[in-house]
């Protein structure tokens, strides 16, 4: 009977009824495609920080750092790079060897991480080869072919076959210079990366810097992210030597991104559950205004407040479950669409995405499990509200409430 | 006869800070069981609030009202909704039926509160709207009601809760005569039939001369009181 007069209550104010599905509707609609924005931002800069950056798995000398003008090395890289290459699990992986130094020509100079790269590894473990946009990717026969970033080509006003020099330090200290010539130009998503990073053969950087199967840095790219750890181990059981750190640990910057999304969203979600529950204390508050006198009634019957109680919140509760599914489904449909066909974001911010590692475009998504994450906030946060209104309708006094 | 109502020199002081309004001053009173009371004195002698010391809606500033032996200024808030529920019918002045539910649900809904038996509770239903002469509107909902069939329903709902004693405030003030004479004459019935004990107010003196006993009140005191007479 409880569960009838709630029922019956509703459909006496239908729009106010309706208002209050809507709500429901709406919130989880907003909180769904908030989280959907931020978790398909992290995603993408997630799967470009992996697939175009660090890779899943690095491999270093334990006292590696790029801070010294002598890069600590690996021996035997070759043969560590094949025995990798065919590991379970490894879907690519390449060595780079790198000098730090400067790139100057006439106009300029710059400080410059150079990397010597094998042209086809790179190509499958950070898409390099995808990212030039003028120009090629080390197919000349001609020696001492460069790779550098849009940008820096720009601020130094190179072209395509223009000559630079870089200068860096060998192995034995000494001060050595080059002359490359410009083959291609790349440009990532991260511009800041791109000013600041060239490519070499990495034949030509080893005969320079005096190395002979010597490298600096091994990345592995994995079939998937769950392998992540297990390749990990496995790495680090054949050469306990080395130090060999998954994504996390070799940019902790991208990790933090991604907790710091979720958390950014966890604020708008928030707000925006607090808005729904304004919404519905209000509302019932008025319902229960409206009713005041019927519920004296009951109290002077002899309704006790627990079977009042449950009363007004069977009617919320109702209302909450009939107003969730519309906002999930359309919810689930909108993030849907969205995450195939995407939002692009050129028109309002330009090309700035770049400068913080996104692209123009965000592809909102959320995996299922978050849907109901947030349909449980927003039902708790109905449910919560509810009991405002309900206590409020205890407080009524029998012969005050009827004679009003 | 048996007392069921025993109010020791009950009074209900309002204001009692700044200008304090006796609203009942000083009363004593005993019911019986098959009393058909009338409570009668002009608007604002305190009619209403002394029916609500003696039905638990209200507690009075002093003074005790015992019902079949119960104390109840004693009880807790919860126990007295409880004690309400299975001891007390009420009518008010303004029918005051939920809106929400038809006829026969407002009567079956004091028994669902009581915990009646579903078998239990249809019976009653039915018996009950057929005594107030609802037979045929079980399943209407109170706005498609006229004012008298309203209060006949709720009527039967006080009755519904077998309780100890009925009271009703103003029962026939928003009525025709026509209809108030039919509630008179269904509550003069179930009082005669079914020794149900009425207590009820008015100023109409065409209810007062239906009742078998009236007690007058003036500024919250009983200024006269027939006493039970007998049925005739
Ligand atoms: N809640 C209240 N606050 C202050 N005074 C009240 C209140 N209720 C009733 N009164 C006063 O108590 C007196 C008795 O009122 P009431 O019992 O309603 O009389 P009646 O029902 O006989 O018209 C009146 O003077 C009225 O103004
Ligand atoms: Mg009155």
């Amino acid at each position: 009977m409880i569960t009838k007069i709630a029922w019956r209550n509703i459909w006496r104010n239908p729009t106010r009824s309706l208002v209050i599905m809507i709500s429901v509707a709406i919130g989880l609609l907003a909180g769904a495609f908030i989280a959907a924005i931020y978790w398909g931002m992290g995603q993408e800069r997630f799967r470009i920080a992996i697939e175009n950056e660090i890779a899943h798995i690095q491999i270093h000398q334990p006292d590696f750092t790029k801070d010294f003008t002598q890069i600590p090395s690996m021996p035997q890289a070759m043969e560590m790079l094949t025995t990798i290459k065919q590991l379970d699990g490894v879907k690519a992986a390449t060595m780079r060897t790198i000098a730090m130094g400067m790139l100057a020509n006439a106009t300029g100079s710059a400080g410059m991480q150079i990397n010597g790269i094998v042209s086809e590894d790179e190509a499958a473990v950070s898409q390099l080869k995808s990212k030039v946009i003028d120009g090629e990717y080390f197919v000349s026969k001609k020696a001492n072919g460069l790779l550098l970033g849009a940008k820096l080509a720009k601020k130094l006003k190179l072209k395509l076959r223009s000559k630079v020099v870089l200068t860096f330090q060998d192995k034995e200290d000494n001060l050595v210079s080059a002359a490359f010539w410009v083959e291609g130009i790349y440009q990532s998503y991260n511009t800041a990366l791109d000013e600041r990073n060239v490519y070499i053969h990495i034949s030509d950087l080893e005969t320079l810097l005096g190395l002979s199967d010597e490298t600096h840095e091994l990345a592995v790219l994995l079939q998937n992210d769950e392998l992540t750890i297990p390749v990990k181990n496995t790495i680090s059981q054949l050469y306990p030597n080395l130090k060999v750190q998954d994504w996390q640990e070799v940019s902790p910057d991208t990790a933090l991104v991604l907790s710091t999304m979720g958390q950014a969203s966890m604020v708008f979600v928030i707000i925006i559950l607090l808005a729904l529950a304004f919404g519905i204390i209000n509302t019932m508050l008025m319902a229960i205004l409206e009713r005041t006198r019927e519920l004296g009634v009951l109290m002077a019957l002899g309704m006790n407040r627990m079977k009042l109680f449950s009363m007004i919140l069977t009617e919320t509760v109702i209302l909450v479950l009939f107003g969730s599914p519309f906002g999930l489904l359309i919810a689930y449909g909108i993030i849907k669409y969205l995450s195939v066909n995407g939002i692009d974001l050129t028109a309002v911010a330009g090309n700035t995405m770049g400068d913080f590692g996104f692209g123009n475009v965000i592809y909102p998504d959320l995996p299922i499990d978050q849907y109901f994450q947030i349909l449980i906030l927003v039902v708790i946060t109905a449910i919560i509200s509810a009991i405002f209104p309900a206590i409020r309708a205890l407080r009524l006094k029998p012969v005050e409430a009827i004679h009003r | 006869m048996d007392t069921i109502i025993d109010a020791h020199n009950i009074s209900k002081v309002y204001n009692p800070d700044t200008i304090p309004v006796y609203a009942v001053n000083n009363v004593h009173l005993h019911v019986h069981a098959g009393e058909f009371t009338a409570l009668v004195g002009p608007s604002g002698s305190g009619k209403t609030t002394l029916l609500n010391l003696l039905g638990g809606l209200d507690r009075p500033t002093s003074g005790n009202v015992v019902i079949n032996g119960v104390d109840i200024t004693q009880l807790s808030p919860s126990q007295l909704i409880d004690f309400r529920l299975h001891n007390i019918g009420f009518v008010f002045q303004s029918f005051n039926l939920i809106p929400v539910l038809t006829a026969r649900e407002n009567v079956e809904f004091i028994m669902l509160l009581q915990n009646v038996s579903k078998k239990e509770r249809d019976q009653r239903v039915t018996a009950l709207l057929a005594e107030v002469g609802l037979a045929d509107k079980m399943n209407v909902r109170p706005a498609q009601l006229s004012g008298g069939q309203q209060q006949r329903v709720a009527v039967a709902r006080a009755l519904a809760s077998k309780p100890k004693f009925i009271l009703a405030d103003e029962p026939t003030a928003n009525l025709d005569s026509v209809a108030a004479t039919k509630l008179l004459d269904i509550m003069a019935k179930l009082n005669q039939e079914e020794n149900m004990t009425f207590i009820f107010s008015t100023h109409d003196q065409r209810v007062i001369d239906r009742a078998r006993r009236v007690i007058t009140l003036v500024d919250g005191a009983i200024t006269s009181d027939t006493g039970q007479t007998p049925t005739d």
